[in-house]
């Protein structure tokens, strides 16, 4: 079976010589739970960029068995698809329904399913009555949400988060933890906060200026609080 | 923050809420023609006209006061048009309402004409945007035969106008927070092009993470929606009631016409 990732020396500057990401080496098999960490500006953001496509750079990039060219462009977002770091980029539509039908329709499916489709993913992420609302009346707790409704409705393989837990409370953290942890999908999670992190991650990377410190089980990484000073980052208080 | 003025009302429940969107707005069109198209000596019949307007708000349980806010708000710009009438025009006019009659001049008595004008009209307009929710309304539009395109940007415009005015509201604060005194004309202008800009910038970096997250979800360029919209009996009958309402103020005009 094919990897869910798998990156090869893939190195990425940005237009004015900066460079973003060097010689990246990554591979993750399906089902798994990855944890980004790094400081703000490590890469983690361009690094999950570049998985969907949209960062073009050296190297090769293989998603489910697809590598990352023009021609299988469209496959491979349908296998992995992108929740971006603020919600009101994700939900550009004038309602949650057509925000979640959005994916399914551009798919090429039948409306029958795509109803199906929003009505499943809206009972995951627990928004079923907020169906018709529009994005601007959601808290931002159930924007985070429906972003990942987003792409729920899609039934990607693997789904990758940028700062999910950005500008949330701890319930709405809690809540946010629990419904990711019930996804069977392949996670790839780049957060800051590190006892996010350590309470869903089963792997973790650390990336600091463009390149991968340190890769291997989540919470051995997180526990070890020299490797974690040295790249701005803290042991969480969940493991400490 | 929360921005509810404009679609303040269009969440509630009513049967007029729950009417086709095609319908009122096809309603509110016919019915604003033939305000408009009313000639300027029928000032009298126009309290006639409001009757309609005002009984959908009623229906809908839309306070009057809102709607009279939402009037007023908008007034300016016709309040000095209508009130200019008079100083122009001083023709000897009489205006006759049942038993009562008055003598006035013709300029007063347009001004009267665009005042109540502006009113139903307006009236009508509002019944329409807050029985109906904005998505529906753009949809019945598409249906209607509006270009795809113009649906978009107004999709988008309204998407993302109060996410506008929030990031405007939290730079104004920003610099309020610091404005310690006056920096004089020059200098504030100065501050206002920067903040300005700084919103400009923001805007273009939202809209490439749009375009992001449009392409995230397989998007190709074609714009796929799906249509929600259907018409029922309810909307049938308010058609034929609305389509009967405006045949008896057109008897009631009729000899004014001619």
């Amino acid at each position: 079976m094919a990897k869910a990732i798998e990156i090869e020396n893939f190195s990425y500057a940005y237009p004015d010589g900066t460079v973003a990401l060097d010689k990246i080496n990554l591979s993750l098999e399906h089902g798994r739970k990855l944890a980004l960490i790094g400081p703000n500006g490590a890469g983690k953001s361009t690094l999950l960029l570049a998985m969907a496509g949209f960062v073009k750079g050296t190297g090769r990039v293989v998603v489910d068995g697809l590598e990352i060219n023009r021609k299988n462009l469209k496959k491979i977002r349908a296998r992995l698809c992108s929740c971006l770091e603020n919600p009101d980029d994700q939900l550009f539509m004038p309602t949650l329904f057509d925000d979640i039908a959005f994916g399914p329709l551009n798919m090429g499916l039948t409306p029958e399913e795509v109803k199906a489709r929003v009505g499943d993913a809206l009972q995951t992420v627990g928004l079923t009555e907020m169906v018709d609302k529009a994005p601007h009346h959601l808290s931002a707790g159930q924007k985070r949400a429906a972003a990942i409704a987003t792409v729920l409705s899609m039934a990607p393989k693997i789904i990758t988060l940028d700062e999910p837990d950005g500008s949330l409370d701890p319930r709405n953290r809690n809540n946010l933890l629990k419904l990711l942890a019930s996804l069977p999908q392949t996670l790839i999670i780049a957060t800051c906060n590190m006892n996010f992190a350590a309470a869903l991650a089963d792997r973790a990377v650390l990336v600091d200026k463009g390149r991968i410190i340190a890769d291997g089980d989540a919470k051995e990484i997180m526990s070890d609080s020299k490797l974690m000073t040295e790249h701005g980052l803290e042991v969480p208080g969940t493991i400490r | 923050m929360h921005h509810a003025h404009i679609d303040k009302f269009a969440y509630q429940d009513s049967p007029v809420h729950r009417l086709d969107s095609r319908v009122k707005f096809i309603v509110v069109l016919v019915f604003t023609a033939m305000v408009v198209s009313l000639p300027r000596t029928s000032v009298s019949i126009l309290a006639c006209y409001a009757v309609g307007p005002f009984a959908l708000l009623v229906w809908a349980k839309i306070p009057l006061r809102f709607a009279f806010k939402q009037i007023l708000l908008v007034s300016p710009f016709v309040l000095v048009l209508a009130l200019s009438c008079p100083l122009y025009d001083r023709t000897p006019a009489t205006v006759a309402f049942g038993p009562f009659s008055w003598r006035l001049t013709l300029g007063w008595m347009r001004c009267f004409t665009i005042l109540g004008k502006f009113t139903v009209t307006m009236s009508a307009l509002i019944a329409l945007v807050s029985t109906t929710r904005f998505n529906d309304l753009l949809a019945g539009l598409q249906r209607l035969g509006l270009p795809k395109v113009l649906v978009i940007q107004l999709g988008f415009l309204y998407r993302y106008i109060f996410v506008l005015i929030d990031r405007a509201h939290h730079i104004l604060q920003a610099r309020q927070g610091r404005k310690l005194r006056s920096l004089g004309f020059k200098a504030e202008l100065r501050i206002a092009a920067a903040m300005l800009g700084s919103l400009f910038v923001r805007s273009i970096d939202t809209a490439e993470h749009i375009n992001i997250a449009m392409q995230a979800r397989a998007f190709d360029g074609k714009w796929r929606t799906l249509s929600r919209l259907q018409i029922r009996a309810a909307d049938y009958i308010f058609a034929l009631a609305a389509a009967l309402f405006m045949a008896g103020l057109y008897l009631l005009v009729k000899p004014v016409l001619q």
